[in-house]
């Protein structure tokens, strides 16, 4: 059994730095001038909200097995590219087997995904440097499996009729 | 039970390759003392293409699927040439299939391939209460079989649970290595039954194909 992991970029909107700015004395009495005059209900204006955002972009993986079942609850460990061997973050895919992370930025080069389940698992070696958006997998279609399988049993059944042969 | 790369710590990989070596060492020599060592290839050869096409039938039983493994019909029928034979078909399933790796070649090769030959050793007991008892040669058969699959699970059980890496969910792992290795009990008693069959068709049919 083997885990297949594909991979895929998009593009997500991340809400940083929430700032709440409070405007002080000026506000309050301003509301309460609000209140005091129209008797309405009274409601937290007074409160300035800044947001800044910006676009990052993340990896989004599905880990299934070859049956095209899920790798539900899997566990995963990312390794970074500054350093292949300590996990730099650990996580649990879902029901469905996805999984989404955030690389930093700051780091440039290969992340080393691994999903495991029961001491089965897969691991997939992603590339984030460039500005485009890329899709991957491992492991190899029904057909290609397939057809090796049929060269390999081939070649098995000729060591067989060739150690069978008659001697002369 | 296959395991895969990146699973296992290198020691443990290390360990696999060392064992797995005299283990195929211990075959090979015995298959050279044989007084004809060509005479068993043939039977070999085709039982390692249906090692290699087994692992691919996958059975349903949650939380993973599992496979036939065969390695107790292997030890059965091939005898000392069972371990070569699922050396050469553990690679082949590594590279097509990704079952296993061949880092963790070793390893694999050494928790299926000893059971195979133990099985074999099982059902040569048979001859000690009556090689010609057909309903020895079944009983015999099937422990050979569905104990070729106990063993392999057991073995590899102990080594994912003694090697779980600190950094992940340990509890959650084991529970789920408790799950699958559960699972294989439907797997060893289909496989006793599939070998008990072949054994009691082979000994009417062909006895001189049994080993032992």
């Amino acid at each position: 059994m083997k885990a297949t992991v594909t991979v895929k970029y998009f593009e997500e909107g991340e809400v940083k730095d929430g700032e709440l700015m409070m405007n002080g004395m000026r506000s309050f009495i301003f509301l309460a001038a609000i209140i005091f005059l129209f008797s309405l209900p009274a409601a937290a204006f007074g409160h300035g909200v800044n947001i800044e955002y910006q676009t990052t972009k993340a990896v989004e993986f599905t880990a299934s097995y070859d049956t095209g079942e899920p790798v539900s609850n899997g566990q995963v460990t990312i390794y970074s590219p500054d350093d292949p061997s300590t996990p730099w973050k650990t996580g649990q895919c879902d029901e469905k087997g996805r999984f989404t992370f955030t690389p930093d930025p700051s780091m440039q080069g290969t992340w080393d995904i691994q999903v495991r389940k029961a001491g089965h698992g897969g691991m997939i070696h992603v590339n984030v440097d460039g500005e485009e958006a890329v899709a991957g997998s491992t492991g190899y279609t029904t057909t290609q499996i397939v057809l090796m399988v049929a060269c390999v049993v081939w070649g098995l059944i000729g060591t067989a009729l060739f150690f069978k042969r008659r001697k002369n | 039970m296959h395991i895969p790369d990146g699973v296992l710590p290198t020691a443990v990989c290390l360990g696999g390759y060392a064992t797995a070596g005299a283990a195929a060492w211990f075959s090979l020599r015995k298959i050279s003392r044989q007084e004809n060592p060509r005479e068993g290839m043939p039977k070999a050869s085709l039982l390692t293409a249906a090692f290699l096409v087994a692992s691919w039938i996958h059975i349903p039983i949650p939380p993973a699927s599992v496979h036939l493994m065969l390695n107790g019909l292997l030890g059965v029928v091939l005898g000392y040439y069972a371990f070569p034979a699922i050396l050469i078909g553990l690679f082949f399933q590594a590279i097509m299939f990704q079952h296993g790796g061949l880092t963790t070649l070793g390893v694999n090769a050494t928790v299926i391939g000893v059971p195979a030959l133990l099985a074999f050793y099982l059902f040569r007991l048979r001859n000690i209460l009556g090689r010609e008892n057909r309903v020895l040669t079944g009983l015999f058969g099937f422990l050979a079989g569905g104990g070729g699959i106990a063993l392999a699970a057991v073995a590899a059980f102990f080594i994912l649970v003694t090697t779980i890496p600190a950094h992940l969910d340990v509890e959650a792992e084991q529970a789920s290595i408790y799950a699958l290795t559960l699972a294989h009990i439907p797997v060893m008693i289909l496989e006793g039954v599939f070998t008990a069959v072949v054994a009691v068709f082979l000994q009417r049919v062909k006895p001189e194909l049994l080993e032992g």
